[in-house]
């Protein structure tokens, strides 16, 4: 009997967290019949602040036949350059990335980084796994659909492939044991898609429809992260976590004796709009200690492009409902939205900061690939980078020195915020 | 846009350019119960959010005999983000910066007249006295970062004649120091506004491209064009003096025009700014944190 093919599965994280992702196309990998005794799996959950030159050290030392790699706008410079590293001293290695960064761009990501031989498309974990039976088998990776890969000198596209329909039929990366629950960096999902259409959001991953896992799975997950050793935090990925009031007081249901010992939730991304004091009571029940929203903008022009809800006073009222709660709300602000002039920017942060919500935070607009800014980005005249990050450079109603001044200004304003008793 | 309340310690302002002024008045200060009286009133009228911000300034706070008992009172009366005005000498010594901090001092405004010690010292009338400035600044910073307390540096130069060329070397200073923003107050009738644009314009500039915001308090925006945003206007109303010129321009019901005690040199180089319409609209709207007219 052969050995197995190794693969090794490679995140660049935020310091503190680890991959979720690669913790789904581990566990459905090592699922996969077809795979079974035919590939070993090693994860490397590393940070975004190490040398690029130490991470191919780390992967190399691996011997790894595959390497997969899951790609943001955050660090996908750094993925880039350990492949090139990886590629050229481990040539037969396979390098396939996947994520937000590079699905929706694959073929272009191809044909600028020789060193990757194939890009997921979309959901990862089906494609992964029968992309790793054709490698470790007929080598006819081109046969797999929901990739972009190369085929001789070509480069070619196969076939989308359809969603999940039964997202129970992903193995949970907790329950399974691929992923290993830490305090404050365990992430759960609940649900995929976004209820909302944001022009520069790629959180819904274009996924269209809501689909979510059933509640025995979802219970399940929370039971264990909430109860594994040493976990007093943790959150969800979920784009809404208050997505309908009955699946809120559900959530809180299989918290509440977890919240009793004291285990809170962080950095929840709600719907502000739709919290009243029930709600914020609800998610006090479910244990929720700080959340995240937007309004990411109140100018009319730039909720407009972004086909963005925003109601005021709305708004207002569930920051209040939250701070009324004892709840940490972070507003979120961009700056460099089309539609936006630097005033309205500065407009968001004063409404912001006279709602006290505990937090302000701004970013400059990234233009994410897949987004309809994006695909927009010429119509709206944006001038980006199109290199990852793609942060915005220019708009036709904030020059580049003023988009520079804005996030200065803006850094100002939040220190003198944050500084308090 | 987030509003301090100034809260005077007494008589006797801080140290402003000696040239100018000439030397620095005594400071006599008030008795820390009247002062508790008066933080009180600050603090349960306040209005709006986020608040109440107090900044307790007039002479140099660390010379009150009561200043514990100053910012005791100020956190009993509910202050949110509490703010010393100073020159930053007293600061160098480990015990005051760590004893502020955990009093609840979080924002410090320091105040400088040069980036340079021979300068500002002859400016200031006080030998040693930027070097000291520069000590207790990095002395709160170290402070602040060994409590893990999030807090505000400001430093603030009066700009008049004598130290208008030094602006961008003031401001290299504050971003060598770790202050987290810069304002240029002007404070000088006999200051040109366009001879003097030049240096503030470089100076704002050494600010963006190091990381640190640089506000001019007292300059009109005919003076600054392209440099709007850094103008203290953009943020909130101010007190000014303008002259019949202004009437025509498309800024004046958001420029407050110079300094309050602008010279009538001044008031001549104000001119109307033409298209500006859409900037007034602007500030407008930033001022009041309301979203785009339909």
């Amino acid at each position: 009997m052969s050995a197995p093919m190794r693969c090794v599965l490679l995140a660049l994280n935020s310091p503190g967290y680890r991959s979720l992702a690669l913790g789904y196309l581990r566990a459905y990998a090592q699922a996969d019949r077809a795979l079974a005794g035919r590939v070993a799996f090693e994860t490397l959950d590393l940070d975004t602040d190490v040398d690029p030159v130490w991470i191919a050290w780390r992967v190399l030392g691996l011997e790894p036949d595959v390497l997969g790699i899951s790609v943001t706008c955050w660090n996908a410079r750094a993925v880039y350059e350990v492949c090139r590293i990886v590629a050229a001293v481990r040539p037969e290695c396979s390098i396939v990335l996947g994520g937000p960064e590079v699905g929706p761009i694959a073929e272009g990501v191809l044909a600028a980084q020789p060193a990757v031989h194939a890009v997921v498309r979309g959901e990862g974990e089906v494609t992964f796994a029968a992309l790793l039976a054709e490698l470790a088998g007929a080598g006819k990776a081109w046969r797999v659909d929901g990739l972009a890969i190369r085929k001789g000198e070509e480069i070619v596209s196969t076939p989308d492939r359809a969603l999940v329909t039964n997202l129970d039929e992903l193995p949970s990366p907790y329950l399974t044991g691929a992923l290993a629950p830490i305090d404050g960096g365990a992430y759960l999902e609940t649900y995929r898609g976004c209820p909302h259409r944001c022009a520069y959001c790629f959180e819904g991953k274009g996924y269209g429809r809501i689909r979510s896992f059933s509640d025995a799975r979802i219970a399940a997950e929370m039971e264990l992260v909430a109860s594994a050793p040493g976990v007093r935090t943790f959150s969800f990925i979920d784009p809404v976590f208050n997505l309908t009031d009955e699946r809120l007081r559900k959530l809180a249901a299989w918290m509440a004796p977890h919240v009793a010992r004291g285990v809170r939730l962080h950095t929840i991304e709600v719907d502000i709009e739709r919290i009243d004091a029930e709600a914020a009571d609800t998610l006090v029940r479910a244990g929720v200690a700080s959340v995240e929203t937007g309004p990411q903008t109140i100018g009319r022009a730039a909720l407009e492009a972004c086909s963005r809800p925003f109601h005021r006073e709305r708004f207002a009222a569930g920051v209040e409902s939250l701070r009324a709660a004892g709840i940490a709300c972070e507003c979120d602000l961009i700056v460099g939205l089309p539609g936006d002039e630097v005033f309205d920017f500065l407009a968001g942060l004063r409404f912001c900061f006279e709602l006290d919500p505990g937090i302000v935070q701004s970013s400059t607009l990234h233009v994410l690939p897949g987004t309809a800014l994006w695909e927009g980005a010429a119509g709206f005249g944006l001038e980006f980078d199109r290199e990852p990050s793609h942060e915005v450079i220019a708009t036709p109603d904030i020059s580049f020195r003023d988009l520079r001044r804005a996030e200065v200004l803006a850094a100002s304003l939040q220190t003198v915020y944050k500084a308090r008793v | 846009m987030i509003r301090f309340a100034e809260v005077m310690l007494g008589s006797g302002g801080p140290a402003r350019c000696v040239r100018c002024h000439g030397p620095r008045e005594d400071a006599t200060y008030l008795p820390a119960a009247k002062l508790a009286t008066s933080l009180r009133e600050t603090c349960g009228s306040w209005e709006g959010r986020p608040g109440p911000n107090v900044m307790l300034a007039g002479p140099e706070p660390f010379g009150h005999p009561e200043l514990p008992r100053v910012v005791g009172a100020a956190m009993a009366a509910g202050c949110a983000r509490l703010g010393l005005d100073t020159d930053g000498a007293a600061l160098q010594s480990r015990q005051n910066a760590a004893g502020a901090l955990s009093a609840g001092v979080r924002h410090l405004r320091v105040r400088i007249l040069a980036g340079a010690p021979g300068s500002h010292d002859a400016l200031a009338g006080a030998p040693g006295a930027l070097d000291a400035a520069v000590a207790g600044l990095r002395a709160f910073r170290e402070a602040a970062d060994a409590a893990s307390a999030s807090t505000s540096i400001a430093v603030l130069v009066t700009v008049c004649r004598h130290n208008v060329h030094d602006l961008p070397g003031a401001v290299a200073l504050a971003v060598e120091c770790g202050a987290d923003r810069v304002e240029l107050h002007l404070d000088d009738p006999g200051l040109g506004l366009a001879s003097s644009a030049a240096w503030i314009r470089a100076a704002c500039d050494t600010g963006v491209v190091n990381g640190v915001w640089v506000e001019v308090d007292g300059m009109p925006f005919c003076a600054m064009p392209g440099y709007e945003l850094h103008l203290s206007d953009v943020l909130r109303a101010r007190t000014g003096a303008k002259s019949a010129a202004c009437g025509a321009c498309a800024l004046d019901a958001v420029c407050a025009g110079c300094a309050p005690l602008a010279s009538a040199d001044q008031l001549a180089e104000l001119a109307p700014v033409a298209n500006g319409e859409r900037l007034a609209a602007g500030i407008a709207r930033a001022r009041a944190g309301e979203a785009t007219a339909e």
